[in-house]
């Protein structure tokens, strides 16, 4: 996917003035900046949650242009104000997505997808709002590959985790940055290095 | 897309069973008026030829502003707790519709099947055509949620607060109060379903066109 | 062009000061009513009209904003709406006065009363929701949205709630004033106002839409 000249203001505030880019399977792009430099929005933008105020933001898959509604379902993300549901178990959560999606749900796949991102088998059916931070983030990721996304948006994706988690992290984007675009905002170090390519936004 | 949108209905209950918090709010709201207008009013201070008013228009003030507190719910919560982007992207607009539109109907054929009979037997109202009242209960539940559900998406995305909710439907539903009322009414005068045809009509009418205007506002509603 | 502005702001001032003198020295007092209160049935009359006009105007407007997403059809819903919020109270008081004088009290449930007293609700929530956006694109969407709403469920207020009410209020008043057997000096008098406050809501809207695109093109070239 390509973005360029993307700006946006928010009433009398401008957060983002001309960012340009592109997205693609085989290059990490990390997104770093001081708080407030607006990372999180340009990820919002590039998600298609938020219109920009200028510039525009094209997907394009074999190079076939795609409406905003096509993309939405080609996306994992992971933000900070993005939470799964509480009152649910992770299982259960993990189900209503891919139902939400048009797909049957396999228990059996879903629990093994937890597994995978570290949360033991004895929590897959708790309420969500009895877990750590640490396992409420897990699940979080879980949610944002479920589906094999085509593009892959983490904003601060190593927050509330661990060491642990934050290898887990690591090896998702391992895992996905040659079948997907993967974007990484992030201040973190540790998660800068995984970048192929960096976009630098100022305040 | 019906599995899509039985899946959020699916959700939706699940969550509500859990916490029973849109129940409890509704529930109790109701019977809190109802009890307050039964204790004062009862079914002896109404002269005769009051009541078929009355008694239409009480039942009607209770049921709808019980649903006023507890059919922006399904909305503002996803937004409170910033579930709203995860399910933005997970599904399609419609289906988040559609499921919740099914959901707030749900609550409110809930609501009147406990308040309902309640209300008759506390205020002594006589109805003589059941059936009648039975779809004009139905129908008009389903016409309240559709504007219930719509409003409620749209001050989701504004400030969510309940006020706000109150102030947008009002204007929106007091026609269809009137109708429902007038529905009541001739319900409870005559066993004939004839009777309400008219009112039905007017309600059918209402809720066809508020969920046709819902399903292509909706998804500017909700995506900004 | 400078000069055919000024032209026709002095002309509609004319015009709607003949229009004044007409209503309280041309035309007779009409038959039926106290004393000289049908005079009022001159200002009332094109203020119902012109919210109901700004009304049309705000749901083109919100249309076009659906469309487009240009901030100039937000200002054009909002100015709009703002004139059919100033002139729904004017014909509401209007309204009150005339009934008072007439039949002794302010407010007597008829059907066209009412109509334009939901309609000012209207006026008022689309504000109150506008009020509760910061954000200006999702401002003019979610107002726009509500504005169609409204409009969709506007035709209930006026055609069938009245045919139901009707058949409670046998001796509604809508006769007294909708006899259309007046005298021609009076049907002069309110075309003529008619005209004269189309022309006064024309001239408020295109300034008030005037003066938005400046601050808009202001805003913008602060920018950059």
């Amino acid at each position: 996917m390509s973005f360029e000249g993307v700006g946006k203001r928010f009433g009398a505030r401008t957060v983002l003035t001309g960012v340009n880019g592109v997205l693609r399977p085989g290059r990490v792009v990390v997104v770093t900046g001081p708080n407030g430099s607006g990372k999180s929005t340009l990820l919002n933008i590039l998600s298609g949650l938020i219109r920009p105020s200028r510039g525009s933001v094209r997907y394009l898959q074999d190079e076939v242009e795609l409406s905003r509604r096509g993309w939405l379902s080609k996306l994992g993300v992971v933000a900070p104000d993005m939470a799964v549901y509480e009152e649910l178990s992770a299982l259960e959560n993990l189900r209503f997505f891919t139902r939400l999606r048009g797909s049957k749900a396999d228990d059996v796949v879903l629990e093994g997808l937890l597994e995978s991102v570290g949360l033991a088998r004895r929590e897959h059916r708790r309420p969500v709002g009895a877990y750590s931070s640490g396992m409420k983030q897990r699940v979080k990721l879980a949610q944002a590959v479920l589906h094999e996304p085509a593009v892959l948006l983490l904003d601060e994706p190593s927050s509330n985790l661990d060491e642990a988690g934050h290898t887990v992290v690591g090896a998702l984007v391992a895992q996905f940055r040659e079948r997907a675009a993967v974007a990484v905002a992030t201040n973190d170090p540790r998660e800068t290095a995984w970048g192929d390519e960096e976009i630098r936004l100022a305040v | 897309m019906l599995s899509e949108a039985m899946a959020v209905l699916g959700k939706e209950l699940t969550g509500e069973l859990r916490s029973r918090v849109a129940l409890n709010a509704i529930g109790l709201f109701a019977l809190t008026t109802l009890t307050a207008v039964a204790y004062q009013i009862g079914p002896y201070r109404i002269a005769a030829e009051d009541r078929p008013h009355l008694l239409a228009a009480l039942l009607w003030i209770i049921l709808f502003f019980a649903a006023t507190s507890g059919l922006a719910r399904v909305f503002v919560k996803e937004e409170d707790a910033h579930t709203a982007k995860t399910l933005r992207l997970a599904a399609r607009p419609e289906a988040v519709l559609l499921g919740k539109l099914l959901f707030n109907l749900l609550l409110l054929v809930a609501l009147e099947v406990f308040i309902v009979p309640l209300y008759c037997v506390l205020m002594a109202y006589e109805v003589k055509g059941v059936a009648g009242l039975v779809l004009v209960l139905a129908l008009g539940s389903l016409a309240l949620a559709a504007v219930a559900t719509i409003v409620a998406a749209i001050i989701s995305r504004a400030s969510g607060s309940g006020t706000l909710f109150a102030v947008l439907t009002v204007p929106l539903a007091l026609p269809l109060l009137v109708i429902l009322i007038q529905g009541t009414r001739a319900a409870a005068e005559s066993p004939d379903v004839a009777a309400v045809w008219p009112a039905l009509r007017a309600i059918v009418s209402l809720a066809g066109v508020t969920l046709i205007a819902s399903a292509y506002l909706f998804p500017v509603v909700w995506h900004d | 062009m400078t000069d055919k502005r000024w032209l026709l702001k002095w002309l509609l001032g004319v015009w709607l000061a003949v229009v004044v003198l007409g209503a309280f020295f041309y035309a007779p007092t009409a038959r039926g009513f106290k004393g000289e209160s049908a005079r009022i049935v001159f200002f009332h009359v094109p203020q119902a009209w012109v919210a109901v006009l700004a009304f049309c105007v705000n749901l083109i407007a919100s249309l076009r904003f659906l469309r487009t997403r240009d901030p100039i059809d937000d200002a054009r819903a909002a100015s709009a709406a703002g004139l059919g919020l100033l002139f729904s109270v004017l014909a509401t008081v209007t309204g009150s006065l005339f009934a008072k004088v007439m039949w002794g009290s302010f407010w007597n449930w008829d059907p066209r009363e009412v109509s334009i007293a939901i309609l000012l609700l209207i006026y008022a929530a689309y504000f109150a929701l506008r009020q509760a956006v910061p954000d200006e694109e999702r401002r003019g969407s979610l107002s726009a949205a509500y504005a169609v709403l409204a409009f969709v469920t506007m035709p209930f207020l006026v055609f069938v709630v009245p045919r139901i009410y009707w058949s409670l209020h046998p001796d509604t008043l809508l006769n007294a004033r909708g006899s259309i057997d007046m005298e021609s000096r009076m049907v002069q008098v309110l075309v003529a106002s008619l005209v004269g406050f189309t022309g006064l809501f024309s001239w408020l809207y295109t300034l008030s839409v005037r003066l938005a695109r400046i601050r808009l093109r202001r805003q913008q070239g602060v920018e950059g």
